[in-house]
């Protein structure tokens, strides 16, 4: 039993989908009959459907539902051209998914501002208005009585055969999976992930947030595009009405039956969905029943959907058979030799009299700092003094009401996506670590705005993506290894302890050769050695030539790595000067130790 | 004056549904997409209780409001309370909705059934325009519901306390607001109410299956035009959306109505996306 399955999990992971993928193209020579063929033929192209709600849904975590009537314009679309006589079903199949984009872009945008349930209710809106636009244009589509015109589908003069269209389906969905497998994989479906956590995060690292959900949006349209394509060419009728609530709730179902977050699931979903709503002839009348179930179950019990349960099956049986390292064994190693950091071009970041407030609480009240490059330069003060929103100011979270911040004479402005991109990189006072992504997966994520791979070179994984990629490997190894992580690359990085998540924190603004390096208490919640590897970290990324802002409760840390320390007090400058000079300081003390003095008293 | 009265009145219907996600977004931050669903329940046992039991009005009422107040509360039960995160409870409570839409299909078919009102349906003249008994009390009742709804959240503790667990849930915690309590309590109401909506809405629109997924997506827009959280809003919007409907109704043509009410959901979204109530927030790391 067990070198059976360690022989199984040797194979690559490709391997699965592509037995099932020839199993799909053997399937005719068995003469499985009508009745299963289509259903075969309905299930894939709900599986398209449904791959497209797990980009939107599962991976930029936006609840659209409007995959429907993104099915409905390419169903159209390619039902439409059929009858003017354009039947080359490659035609149809690409105009039908730019017309699904259309769609989604078009609807995408406002509905997008806002997130989640303004989307999903624009979206769901979209479904409501199939049947009216079909009426609308009711000479062309036929409107409500059905579309009935069409003509044989052609690919290139040749007619196609029924059983040549079941080859067309299984095509089309072969190589559409292998597309969104190689994009869920790339860095931009890790960008995805870590959008979905946290759009703090996802602009910190440079990701542009309305953007990225966007593209996700838009490219979770196409294949829905090439589903009505599909449909339209295998049945030769449309109807307003295959494209109801019905549809788009069944294909919501399906999605988080199968798990949104997964590539494959879609299809265990659509098999689910699509043979349960048809097998008996009876059952359409609780479909919408079983639907709902599936959705609550999906929701509250199934997190993941079967995919997720599939995952943590494999990893029990992996653990049972001693495949997976047990992690903690060897975490002895690299502690406190890191490995060596390249030279970084640091900048000047000058913070000139800045004003803040919140209603009637004047966070900064004239605060300024001065940070060069190749030193560490150190924010302290009591709680509430203004350092953090000094730092979400600098990082564009927060709009200054008055007053400069410049890098390299530069003034630092706009949104915070666009200052992560010049180069401002920072961690957090709660570590933002997206669930479900490995250790090494967090720190390339980092490097999203680096190098760029557009999504063509990243689908058809061209030299350009493997150059890139590469280079992200290396340069996440390097980086690991320097905050003593490396032997952790491959766990998920939710599940390490706090300590380790902040080092992670560290290694991915890191990874980004970031001009200046801004650290939000980075030392709170590190026992001493970790303390000890931090500060080591510090020094090392300072002497490779960044500006390093260091925000800081813990004086001694303070006292040990700094070489400029600027002290806060009720939102603006107390005093500044090298530790020495802050360490004698008697105000300083009384105001950061809460020691009674004259200044507390007041 | 008619077009006018038929906007208003079906604009309190859009405007009760948005006033039943308010009462769910105010308690417990949570979106519930099962709310006209639930409204659409409240209408068929209305036609339930009068035509095929034949019961007395009050007993039409208590009945609706304890059938649908049972629902609600089975909801926050089963697709609320074990779901953690809001994103997640859209699509338990969308599938709560959807099951409940599966129920009444299943039990009433997918024909629309006509409900009896109490006030008859003797068509009354006021000002010139014509108009039913039902429509009338549908416009007075949205209003009057929004009205106390404010009142009652400004002057009782449980009021500010619902208003507290909605501005920070732990710190309301802390204050000794049971919120687990009181989310339920706020289910459990609301869902009496949506009863009440249903005996109302009912006699206008005809109890029919497909009645929640239309409510739901324009009661919506009424809550983006007002912004959420606001009452007041909500109770405008609902009104924007219904006249909106019936002038295009009348002038374009039925088809478009839907698509008009759409782009004024998007010009909402895109020029003011909180409504025109609604507060902006300042985002927050």
């Amino acid at each position: 039993m067990r070198s059976a399955w360690l022989a199984l999990r040797r194979l690559p992971t490709w391997s699965f989908p592509l037995a099932i993928g020839a199993l799909l193209l053997a399937v005719p020579l068995f003469e499985p009959g009508y009745d299963l063929t289509r259903q075969i033929e309905l299930t894939l192209i709900l599986a398209l459907v449904v791959s497209g709600l797990n980009i939107s849904l599962g991976y930029t975590g936006q609840l659209a539902i409007g995959q429907a009537a993104m099915y409905a314009a390419g169903a159209y679309t390619a039902g439409l051209l059929s009858a003017s006589g354009n039947t080359n079903i490659a035609l149809h199949i690409v105009a039908a998914g730019l017309a699904a984009l259309v769609v989604g872009i078009i609807t995408g945008i406002p509905g997008l501002r806002l997130g989640s349930w303004s989307l999903a209710m624009t979206s769901f809106f979209l479904v409501l208005l199939v049947p009216d636009v079909v009426d609308i244009f009711e000479d062309s589509t036929g409107g409500h009585l059905g579309l009935t015109s069409m003509q044989l589908p052609t690919f290139f003069g040749y007619v196609l055969e029924p059983n040549d269209l079941y080859f067309a389906i299984v095509w089309v969905t072969i190589a559409w999976f292998a597309i969104f497998r190689n994009v869920a994989v790339s860095r931009h479906g890790i960008a995805f992930q870590v959008l979905k956590q946290s759009p703090v995060l996802a602009s910190s690292l440079g990701m542009s947030v309305y953007r990225t959900k966007l593209v996700g949006y838009a490219i979770g349209a196409i294949p829905a595009g090439f589903a009505g394509a599909l449909l339209a060419d295998l049945d030769l009728f449309l109807s307003p009405e295959s494209f109801g609530f019905n549809l788009a709730t069944g294909a919501l179902a399906a999605s988080v039956l199968g798990g949104s977050v997964s590539v494959f699931g879609a299809i265990f979903g659509a098999g689910i969905i699509q043979f349960s709503n048809d097998q008996a002839t009876n059952f359409a009348e609780y479909a919408l029943i079983f639907f709902g179930a599936f959705l609550l179950i999906g929701g509250v019990l199934l997190r993941g959907g079967v995919a997720g349960f599939m995952r943590t099956v494999v990893a029990r049986l992996d653990r049972l058979a001693g495949l997976a390292s047990a992690s903690g064994a060897t975490t002895t190693q690299a502690e406190g030799q890191p490995a060596a950091v390249a030279r970084i071009q640091g900048g000047r970041l000058v913070v000139d009299n800045v004003h803040k407030s919140f209603g009637g609480n004047h966070a900064l009240r004239g605060a300024s700092l001065v940070a060069e490059p190749g030193q560490v330069t150190a924010l302290i003060g009591p709680n509430g003094s203004g350092k953090t929103t000094l730092l979400n100011l600098v990082c564009g979270f927060y709009r200054k009401d008055s007053g400069s911040v410049t890098l390299d004479g530069v003034p630092l402005l706009g949104a915070s996506d666009r200052i992560a991109r010049r180069g401002v990189a920072r961690t957090f006072q709660t570590p933002l670590i997206p669930p479900g992504v490995t250790v090494r997966d967090v720190v390339i994520s980092g490097r999203y705005t680096v190098d760029r791979v557009g999504f063509l070179s990243a689908i058809l994984r061209g030299p350009r993506f493997r150059r890139v990629r590469r280079n992200d490997l290396d340069r996440a190894e390097q980086v690991l290894r320097t905050v003593g992580l490396w032997h952790l690359a491959d766990t998920e990085a939710v599940a390490l302890p706090l300590g380790q998540r902040r080092m992670l924190e560290v290694a991915r603004a890191l990874v980004r050769e970031p001009k200046v390096l801004l650290l939000d208490e980075a030392a709170s919640g590190l026992d001493e050695a970790e303390v000890r590897t931090l500060a080591a970290i510090v020094r090392q990324v300072r002497d490779a030539g960044a500006t390093i802002i260091l925000v800081e409760h813990n004086f001694d840390l303070v006292l040990d790595v700094a070489d400029r320390i600027f002290v806060l007090a009720r939102g603006s400058l107390l005093a500044e000067g090298t530790p020495a000079e802050i360490e004698a300081n008697t105000t300083v003390r009384d105001e950061y130790f809460g020691v009674v003095g004259s200044e507390a008293r007041k | 004056m008619t077009l006018i009265y038929a906007g208003l009145s079906l604009g309190a219907v859009y405007a009760l549904v948005a006033i039943g996600y308010n009462l769910i977004f105010i308690a417990s931050h949570s979106f519930n997409f099962a709310q006209a669903q639930l409204m659409m329940i409240g209408a068929f046992v209305t036609y339930m209780a009068y035509v095929k039991l034949g019961l007395s009005s009050a007993l039409v009422i208590m009945l609706a409001m304890a059938v649908v107040a049972i629902a609600a509360s089975i909801e926050e039960r089963i697709a609320i309370r074990p779901v953690a995160d809001h994103q997640t409870q859209l699509i338990t409570t969308l599938g709560f909705g959807t099951a409940l839409t599966g129920v009444a299909q299943l039990i009433w078919g997918t024909e629309p059934l006509p409900v009896p009102f109490a006030g008859g349906d003797r068509v009354l003249t006021i000002f010139g325009g014509r108009i039913f008994p039902v429509e009338v009390v549908l416009i007075a009742f949205a209003v009057v519901l929004v009205v106390a709804i404010h009142f009652y959240t400004r002057r009782f503790m449980s009021g500010l306390a619902v208003v507290a667990m909605s501005q920070d849930d732990e710190a309301a915690t802390l204050r000794g607001v049971g919120v687990r309590k009181l989310a339920f309590a706020a289910f459990a109401i609301t869902g009496a109410l949506s009863g009440l909506m249903g005996v109302l809405i009912g006699p206008k629109t005809y109890a029919v299956a497909t009645l929640g997924a239309a409510l739901a997506l324009k009661g919506f827009v009424a809550l983006a035009i007002g912004g959420f959280g606001s009452m007041y809003g909500g109770l405008i919007g609902g009104l924007v959306v219904g006249l909106v409907e019936q002038h295009v109704a009348r002038y374009l043509g039925s088809h478009f109505t839907n698509l008009s009410v759409f782009v004024v959901l998007l010009l909402v979204l895109m020029i003011r996306p909180t409504g025109l109530f609604g507060r902006p927030q300042e985002r927050m790391v």
